[in-house]
C-alpha cells in the first residue's frame, strides 16, 4: 500500500487496487487409479524407512561413504515410485488423477483454461503422442523422459539449494561438507523428484511450493515432510548423551525420511488431501509448525 | 505495505483539506481557530498518557524487581566478607594477651620453616589407596595403583607421613576450592564484598599471612594462583603457566617440574621458605580422557616418580604436603558436589617424624574415602601453626590430629593447646560477624565453648585429674569448632525455598498480568492507564499496609520491609487484574491467531523449556540462531505469498538477507568449557588470549565504511534520507564510528606494542577519544534527538515539471493559473527514521564498547534489525500487531549477547571494557559501561521495539473535517497503545525466559551442573531483564514522546 495513501485518500484512482486475478492453482496431484500404483505408493515410504533402519548402523559408522553409496538406490527408488505411481508432468493424467472420483467434473472444464504447461515448449509432438499414445513405447517414453528430467534437475538445482539451507540453519560450514553436501542431495532427492516430475517447470506452481501454498496431495505432503523431518531432526544434536549417531547429518536425514513417509502418508487421509496451510487468517497449529 | 517508490507523495494544495501545512500558508504560521487548540488538545493528550504509559511500565519494573529479589534471596546465599586480618601479635582471646614475643612462631611454637606444598589437581582420594572392592564383582580399572607412593610411606613410617581423604565444598572448581584451602572458610556462589572487577582474595589468609611474616613464596604450575594473590609471590622463581588448554596434558607438569627440582637443591634452599606446585596433568588428564584411560595411569605414575624424587630432595626442617583440591566425575569433570568430585586426598610427610595417631585403629590410612576424612579447611589452622603463623580470621577449619599428636601420639596438651587457639579465633570470628549481620550468638556452641574453657581451666589447675580433662577439652573444643562448621554451613548453603516460591509465584502472576496487557485486550491501553495505576496503586497500599501490621504484630517472621514489598507486589497485581477485568468487553482471549502468533509462542515456549537442559542451555547461542533462521525461511516463504509484487520481493530479499547476515554473525564465537571439543573461539586472537588479533582490527574500519550506508539505505528506501538524517548518518554517525576504530587501532598498537610512545601516553590519547565518541553518542546525540525535525524535505514545484504527479484532475480554471504540487519526501516512513535516530547513538556508544569482533556483531545486529523491519512492514505485520516482531528482537538481542564475545558465564565478563573511557573506577560510570558491553546487543533490540509498529506507519492525524466530533479519536494514543504494546510483548519475552531460568535453576538447585550452567543462566536473565526494563521505560518509550512531538509539529495531530 502507497504510503502516500492518506493524502491522496480522495484520489480514487492512486489507491492500489487488488493485485491481478489469481491464476486458478494447479489441482492436488494423486496416485495413479492403478492398482500396482496404489499399492506400491504405500510399499514406497516403507521401503524407504526400511533401508534408513538397515544401513542406520552402517551410517553412523562411516557417514560418507554410506550416504555416497546409498544415494544411487535412493534414486533408483524414487524414480520407480514417481514412475509407478504419479503421472508425469504435462500429461492429461496429471489433471485426471489429480481429480478422480468426484472432482473428476470440476477439473473438466479448468483444464482448457489453463492447460498444464508444456514441459518442453521447443517439442511440440511430444503432448500428442501423449494424447493418442497407446502404443507402450511412447508410454514409456513419456514417463522416462520426465523422471530423467527431474533427477537431472534434483541433483543440480534443489542439492546445492538445500545444502545452503542446511548451512544457513547452521550446519558447519568450514568442516564437514562431503556430508552437508550428501545429506543435501538425499533430501533434495526425497522431496524434488517427485514434485519436478509431476509439476515441471511450471512457474506458477513453483511460486506456490516456495510459498508452502500448495494443497496437500502426496506429492506435496512428502516434499514438505522432508523439510520438517530435517528441522525436527536437528534437536538432539546438542543432547549430552555422546552417542555417535548424534554427529551431524544423522539425525536429520534420518528425520527426513520419516517426515517423508510420514508426509506422504498422512497427506493422502481425506482430512487433510486438498487443503493448503493458511498464514494470516486463523488457523492454527498445523501452520505453525511449518518451518524450513 | 508497499515501500519502494512510495516516499514521495503527491498532492495538489487543492486537493482536499488533509495537507499539511504547506508553503501556501507560509511556513510555520498556526491554523486558525479551533484546529489549533484542537492540536494543542490532542498533543497535551498524548503528552500525558505518555507519562501513564511510563508509570505502568515502572510498575512491571517493581514486580519483576520483587519477584527476582524474592527467589535471589532463597537462591543466591551470600556471606559477608570480613576485612579483618589476624596478627602476629595479638592471640585471638578475649584477655588479647600479647603473643610469645620468640622467633619460635607466632601463636604457637612452630614445626617448621619451610613448606613444599604440592597440589596435584583433581586427586581423587582412591587414586591414591589400594584398590578394594565395594561390591565382589567391582574390578581394579585403570586409574587405581597408579601413585602407591603417598600408602606407602603413610603405612611404613606412620611418624613420618599420614594420608587422609580431604573432602572438598562445592563449588568444585579449582578457583574456589584455592579460596578454601588458603582462607579456611566456606564457599557461596556471590561473596558479597568481593572487589568490583577481580578476582583477588581480599580476606585473610595463609599465603597473605605468610607474606607478612616476610617469607619468600614461590608459586609453579596453573596461573589461577596468580589471580588469586597478585604481588605475593616471588617474581623472578615463580613460574605460573595457562590452565585453560585442558587437551594439554603436559606443559604444566613438565614446566614445574623444570624449575621446582632446581630450587629443592641443597644451594638454592635459602632461597625460599614454601614453594606452591600446581600440577594440572591428571586434572586435564580427566577431562579430556576420563578417569578410566592408559593416559591417566601414566600420568598418575608420573606424579608417583615426581613425588618420590620430591622426597629424597627434601631435608628435615621442611614439610611436603601433596594434596588434591577436588576429585572428578566418572567422565572426568567436576565443579558439582557428587561423592566423587569432592573426594581429593591429603598426604603430609616430613623426614622429622613428629605425625602420630592417637589410636590404633587410625594407624592405617582409611581404605575409602567415607572414613575419617577432614574438610578442605582444616588444612588452613594445620599449616598456619605447623609454620609458626596466626591463623587467618575467617577460618572455620580444625587442625588436623595427626599432625599434632606427636610421634607417640598422646601429646595432648600440644593437641587441646592449638584446638584452643584454633576455637578461641573461630569464636573471635564469629563475634565480628554477627556484629556485621546483626545477628545473636548461637545457644548450644556456647555452651560448648564454656565447657570446654572450663575444662581446660580444671587442667591448668588441678595436676591430678589433668590427662582426663586436657583430653575431655581436646573433645570439647573439637566440638565446637564442627558445630559451628555446621552452623555456617547451614547459613551460607542452604536454600531458603520459601522465599524461592514467593519469587517465582510474583514473576508467573507478572507474565499473566503482561499476556492479559499485551496480548489480551483489544482497546486503546493508554486509556485503561489511570484506572489501571489507581487500582495498582491501592491494591500496593493496602498490601503494604497489611505486611507492615502483620510483621509488626510478629505474626510472621519475615522482616516489615520484605513483607511489606511482597503483599504490596501482590495487592498491586490483584487491584491490576480487577482492574483489567472488570469490562469484559475489553477482553479477547490471549491467544495468538495466525501462523506468526503461534510461531512467536513457540519460539519463547521451546526455548524456556529448552533451559531444563544443562544441553540445550550450553548450547543457546546455537539454538537462537537455528530459531532466527527458522523465522527467516518462515518470513521469505510468507512474503513470496504476498500479491503485490513489490512486497514479494523486497519481502523475500529481506528475508534472504536477514537470514544470511545470522548466519555471517554466527561467525564470531566466543566457546564456554562445556561445549568443547565442538566449538572453536574466533572472538579473540587465540582461544588463550583476550585480545584481538591484528586481522581484527580492520573490522572497526570496515564498520566505518560500510554501516552508515546501509542505514542510508534503508532511509533512501522510503525516500526518507532527507533533513536531519544526511548530518546525522553520513556525517555524525561516521564520524563516531571512525573516532571508533582508531581507539581499537590504538588499543591494538598497545597490546602488541607497535608504537614508540609511552603507555601513559597512549592510554590517555584512548580515553579521550573513547570519551569523544560517547559525547557524540550520548550528548550531542541526545540533544540532537529532542529537537530534530523528521526526515522529510518539502518541495514545491509547478505540476508539469513533477514527472510524478498524477494524471491532473480536470478542475476548471486550471489554465489560468500553473498548478503547484507539493511534493514530501520521506513521507512514507515518518515515525520510524525519526525514532531510529534514537537507535544509532546507542548503536554507536555499544559498538565503541564492544572489542573488534563484537563491533562487526554490533554492525550485523543492526542491519538486521533494518532488515527485521522491512520484512515486518512487506508482510503487513507492523499495523496488525503482531507479538513476532518484538519476540524475534528478543531472539536477536539474546543471539547477538552470544556474538559479542559474552556467554552466560560469569568468567566471560569483560571487565575490562570500564576501562575504556576511564583510567580508573568511578561510580556509578563503571558497572553502566561494563552494562552497555555486557548487555549491548540485547539493548539495541530492546531500542527498536517501538519501531515494530513505528516503521513506515501511516501518518495518521485527527479528522479535521469534523471539528471537535470525536474526542476519543486521537491518533496518537493509538500509536502510543500500539507501542506499548510491542514493548509489553517484548518483555513478556525476557520475562518468560526469565522465569524459566529462575524455575529451573530453583528446581535443579541439587543437580551437578547447578554452579557452572544454571545459576550462571538464571543471574544472566535476571540481570537481563532489570536492565531491559529500565531501558523500555526511560529510553525506548520514554523516546517515542519526541519523536512523535516532531512529527505532529510538522503535519499537525
Amino acid at each position: 500500500m502507497a504510503s502516500a495513501t492518506p493524502l491522496s485518500a480522495v484520489n480514487p484512482p492512486s489507491s492500489p487496487s487488488q493485485a491481478p486475478a489469481e491464476k486458478p492453482s494447479a489441482p492436488p496431484v494423486n496416485i495413479l487409479p492403478s492398482q500396482l500404483a496404489k499399492v506400491y505408493s504405500y510399499v514406497h515410504p516403507v521401503l524407504l524407512l526400511t533401508l534408513c533402519a538397515a544401513r542406520f548402523q552402517a551410517l553412523v559408522q562411516d557417514t560418507v561413504q554410506e550416504l555416497l553409496r546409498d544415494l544411487p538406490w535412493l534414486a533408483l527408488l524414487q524414480i520407480s515410485y514417481v514412475v509407478l505411481c504419479l503421472p508425469p508432468a504435462g500429461s492429461t493424467q496429471a489433471i485426471e488423477a489429480g481429480s478422480d472420483g468426484e472432482e473428476k467434473k470440476k477439473a473438466a472444464p479448468r483444464s482448457p483454461s489453463s492447460p498444464a504447461v508444456a514441459l518442453r515448449p521447443g517439442k511440440p509432438g511430444y503432448r500428442r503422442k501423449q494424447h493418442t499414445g497407446k502404443h507402450d513405447w511412447s508410454g514409456a517414453w513419456a514417463k522416462l523422459m520426465p523422471a530423467f528430467l527431474s533427477l537431472t534437475l534434483t541433483s543440480l538445482l534443489a542439492t546445492p539449494i538445500l545444502a545452503v539451507l542446511l548451512v544457513l540453519f547452521g550446519a558447519p560450514l568450514t568442516t564437514h561438507n562431503p556430508e552437508t553436501v550428501l545429506c543435501a542431495a538425499h533430501m533434495a532427492l526425497l522431496s524434488a523428484t517427485a514434485l519436478v516430475y509431476v509439476h515441471g517447470v511450471d512457474g506458477y506452481v513453483w511460486k506456490e511450493v516456495w510459498g508452502i501454498a500448495r494443497p496437500v496431495d502426496p506429492v506435496w505432503g512428502s516434499a514438505l515432510g522432508t523439510g520438517l523431518g530435517a528441522w525436527f531432526g536437528a534437536i538432539p544434536i546438542p543432547l549430552d548423551w555422546d552417542r555417535p549417531w548424534q554427529a551431524f547429518p544423522i539425525t536429520i536425514l534420518v528425520g527426513a525420511y520419516i517426515g517423508y513417509a510420514l508426509g506422504s502418508l498422512i497427506s493422502r487421509t481425506p482430512l487433510l488431501y486438498g487443503k493448503r496451510i493458511q498464514f494470516v487468517p486463523t488457523e492454527t497449529e498445523e501452520t505453525e509448525k511449518k518451518t524450513n | 505495505m508497499a515501500s519502494a517508490g512510495s516516499g514521495g507523495g503527491s498532492v495538489p494544495p487543492s486537493g482536499g483539506s488533509r495537507n499539511p501545512r504547506g508553503p501556501d500558508q507560509s511556513g510555520k504560521t498556526k491554523a486558525p481557530g479551533f484546529q489549533d487548540a484542537k492540536a494543542l488538545e490532542l498533543e497535551g493528550e498524548f503528552k500525558t498518557r505518555h507519562i501513564g504509559v511510563l508509570g505502568v511500565l515502572a510498575w512491571v519494573l517493581f514486580l519483576h524487581a520483587a519477584g527476582i529479589y524474592f527467589f535471589t534471596k532463597g537462591f543466591l546465599l551470600t556471606r559477608m566478607v570480613l576485612e579483618d586480618k589476624s596478627s602476629c601479635e595479638v592471640l585471638p582471646f578475649d584477655d588479647g594477651v600479647a603473643a610469645m614475643p620468640t622467633g619460635k612462631g607466632c601463636w604457637h611454637e612452630k614445626s617448621f620453616d619451610k613448606a613444599v606444598v604440592i597440589i596435584i589437581d583433581a586427586l581423587r582420594y582412591d587414586f591414591t589407596v589400594p584398590f578394594v572392592p565395594w561390591t565382589e564383582s567391582e574390578e581394579a580399572t585403570l586409574f587405581h595403583d597408579n601413585i602407591p607412593v603417598l600408602y606407602e610411606t603413610a603405612v611404613n613410617n606412620p611418624a613420618n607421613a599420614f594420608l587422609l581423604p580431604f573432602i572438598a565444598d562445592p563449588p568444585t572448581t579449582t578457583l574456589q576450592r584455592l579460596k578454601g584451602l588458603t582462607t579456611g572458610t566456606l564457599p557461596t556462589f556471590i561473596d558479597a564484598g568481593s572487589n568490583f572487577a577481580g578476582t583477588a582474595i581480599d580476606e585473610d589468609n595463609l599465603v597473605a599471612q605468610l607474606h607478612k611474616a616476610g617469607k619468600t613464596l614461590v608459586q609453579l604450575g596453573d596461573d589461577t594462583w596468580q589471580a588469586l594473590f597478585p604481588g605475593y609471590f616471588h617474581e623472578n622463581l615463580t613460574h605460573p603457566f595457562d590452565s585453560f588448554n585442558v587437551w594439554d596434558l603436559h606443559t604444566v607438569d613438565n614446566g614445574v617440574n623444570e624449575y621446582l627440582f632446581p630450587l629443592l637443591q641443597p644451594e638454592n634452599r635459602s632461597k625460599w621458605d614454601v614453594i606452591f606446585g600446581h600440577y594440572l596433568g591428571v586434572d586435564h588428564a580427566g577431562h579430556r580422557y576420563g578417569p578410566n584411560h592408559a593416559a591417566m595411569a601414566a600420568k598418575l605414575q608420573q606424579m608417583d616418580k615426581v613425588i618420590r624424587d620430591i622426597i629424597a630432595a627434601l631435608d628435615d626442617d621442611t614439610l611436603l604436603v601433596v594434596m588434591g583440591d577436588h576429585g572428578m566425575d566418572i567422565k572426568g569433570d567436576h565443579g558439582g558436589e557428587s561423592d566423587d568430585e569432592v573426594e581429593a586426598a591429603l598426604w603430609m610427610y616430613s623426614k622429622r617424624g613428629i605425625f602420630g595417631r592417637t589410636s590404633k585403629d587410625t594407624l592405617l590410612p582409611p581404605k575409602h574415602a567415607r572414613e575419617r576424612p577432614v574438610p578442605q579447611i582444616d588444612l588452613v589452622p594445620t599449616l598456619s601453626l605447623l609454620l609458626g603463623m596466626p591463623i587467618p580470621f575467617n577460618n572455620l577449619g580444625s587442625p588436623i590430629e595427626e599432625a599434632f599428636a606427636g610421634a607417640s601420639g598422646n601429646d595432648w596438651s600440644n593437641l587441646v593447646a592449638v584446638n584452643r587457639l584454633t576455637s578461641a579465633q573461630i569464636k573471635r570470628y564469629q563475634r565480628e560477624y554477627a556484629k556485621v549481620r546483626g545477628a545473636g550468638d548461637d545457644e548450644e556452641s556456647f555452651a560448648l565453648w564454656s565447657a570446654a574453657d572450663q575444662e581446660f581451666k580444671t587442667a591448668s589447675k588441678s595436676f591430678k585429674s589433668r590427662s582426663t580433662a586436657v583430653r575431655a577439652s581436646y573433645d570439647l573444643y573439637r566440638k565446637y569448632q564442627r558445630q559451628t562448621l555446621d552452623i555456617c554451613r547451614g547459613l551460607w548453603a542452604r536454600f531458603d525455598v520459601p522465599s524461592m516460591i514467593e519469587g517465582v509465584a510474583l514473576l508467573l502472576s507478572g507474565i499473566l498480568l503482561l499476556v492479559l496487557y499485551a496480548r489480551g485486550m483489544n482497546v486503546d491501553r493508554t486509556e485503561l492507564t489511570p484506572q489501571l495505576l489507581s487500582f495498582a496503586g491501592i491494591g500496593a497500599g493496602s498490601g503494604a499496609a497489611a505486611g507492615a501490621s502483620l510483621a509488626l504484630t510478629g505474626v510472621t517472621e519475615m522482616t516489615l520491609i520484605d513483607l511489606s514489598v511482597l503483599l504490596a507486589a501482590a495487592g498491586s497485581m490483584i487491584g491490576a487484574f480487577f482492574s483489567m477485568l472488570k469490562k469484559s468487553a475489553n477482553l479477547s482471549v490471549p491467544l495468538p491467531n495466525g501462523m506468526w502468533g503461534w510461531l512467536a509462542v513457540f519460539f519463547t515456549v521451546s526455548q524456556s523449556i529448552g533451559f531444563a537442559s544443562n544441553s540445550y542451555t550450553i548450547w543457546e547461542d546455537e539454538i537462537l540462531h537455528f530459531f532466527l533462521t527458522t523465522f527467516g525461511v518462515c518470513a521469505g516463504i510468507s512474503s513470496m505469498r504476498q500479491k503485490q509484487t513489490t512486497d514479494r520481493v523486497l519481502g523475500v530479499y529481506h528475508s534472504v538477507l536477514f537470514v544470511i547476515l545470522g548466519r555471517v554473525a554466527s561467525f564470531s564465537r566466543l566457546c564456554r568449557e562445556e561445549q568443547m571439543p565442538f566449538c572453536r573461539s574466533t572472538y579473540y586472537a587465540s582461544s588463550t588470549s583476550s585480545i584481538s588479533a591484528p586481522w581484527q582490527l580492520a573490522i572497526p574500519f570496515l564498520v566505518t565504511l560500510f554501516l552508515p550506508s546501509v542505514v542510508r539505505s534503508f532511509y533512501v528506501g522510503s525516500k526518507s534520507y532527507e533533513g536531519a538524517a544526511t548530518l546525522w548518518i553520513g556525517f555524525a554517525f561516521r564520524l563516531g564510528l571512525f573516532i571508533t576504530s582508531l581507539f581499537w587501532m590504538l588499543e591494538g598498537a598497545d597490546d602488541g606494542e607497535w608504537l614508540p610512545l609511552r603507555k601513559e601516553t597512549l592510554k590517555s590519547v584512548r580515553t579521550f577519544l573513547a570519551q569523544l565518541v560517547l559525547a557524540l553518542a550520548f550528548g550531542a546525540g541526545t540533544g540532537a534527538y529532542f529537537y530534530s525535525k523528521p526526515c522529510v524535505s518539502v518541495s514545491v514545484s509547478t505540476a508539469q515539471e513533477d514527472p510524478n504527479a498524477p494524471p491532473a484532475p480536470i478542475i476548471a480554471g486550471q489554465q489560468q493559473q500553473p498548478r503547484k504540487t507539493v511534493t514530501i519526501l520521506g513521507f512514507g516512513n515518518l515515525y520510524g527514521t525519526r525514532f531510529f535516530f534514537l537507535v544509532i547513538n546507542f548503536a554507536l556508544a555499544i559498538i565503541l564498547m564492544q572489542k573488534p569482533m563484537g563491533q562487526g556483531a554490533i554492525a550485523l545486529l543492526l542491519w538486521q534489525i533494518l532488515s527485521l523491519l522491512e520484512i515486518l512492514d512487506t508482510n503487513a505485520l507492523t499495523l496488525s500487531n503482531s507479538s513476532i516482531g518484538p519476540v524475534v528482537l528478543g531472539l536477536l538481542g539474546s543471539f547477538y549477547f552470544f556474538k559479542t564475545g559474552h556467554q552466560a558465564v560469569l568468567s566471560t565478563i569483560q571487565w575490562e571494557t570500564a576501562f575504556i573511557p576511564l583510567s580508573t573506577i568511578k561510580y556509578p560510570w563503571s558497572p553502566l559501561l561494563v552494562v552497555l558491553n555486557t548487555f549491548g546487543a540485547q539493548i539495541l533490540a530492546a531500542l527498536a521495539v517501538p519501531l515494530t509498529v513505528l516503521w513506515k506507519r501511516p501518518l495518521q492525524t485527527h479528522d479535521r473535517t469534523t471539528p471537535g466530533s470525536n474526542k476519543l479519536a486521537n491518533p496518537s494514543t493509538k500509536l502510543l497503545s500500539d507501542v506499548i504494546q510491542a514493548v509489553c510483548t517484548h518483555i513478556l519475552y525476557l520475562a518468560t525466559i526469565n522465569l524459566a531460568t529462575t524455575m529451573w535453576a530453583g528446581h535443579l538447585r541439587r543437580h551437578l551442573m547447578l554452579y557452572r550452567i544454571f545459576s550462571p543462566r538464571f543471574m544472566m536473565g535476571a540481570t537481563l531483564l532489570g536492565v531491559i526494563d529500565v531501558v523500555l521505560m526511560v529510553f525506548a518509550v520514554a523516546g517515542v514522546r519526541w519523536s512523535t512531538t516532531s512529527v505532529g509539529e510538522i503535519f499537525g495531530w
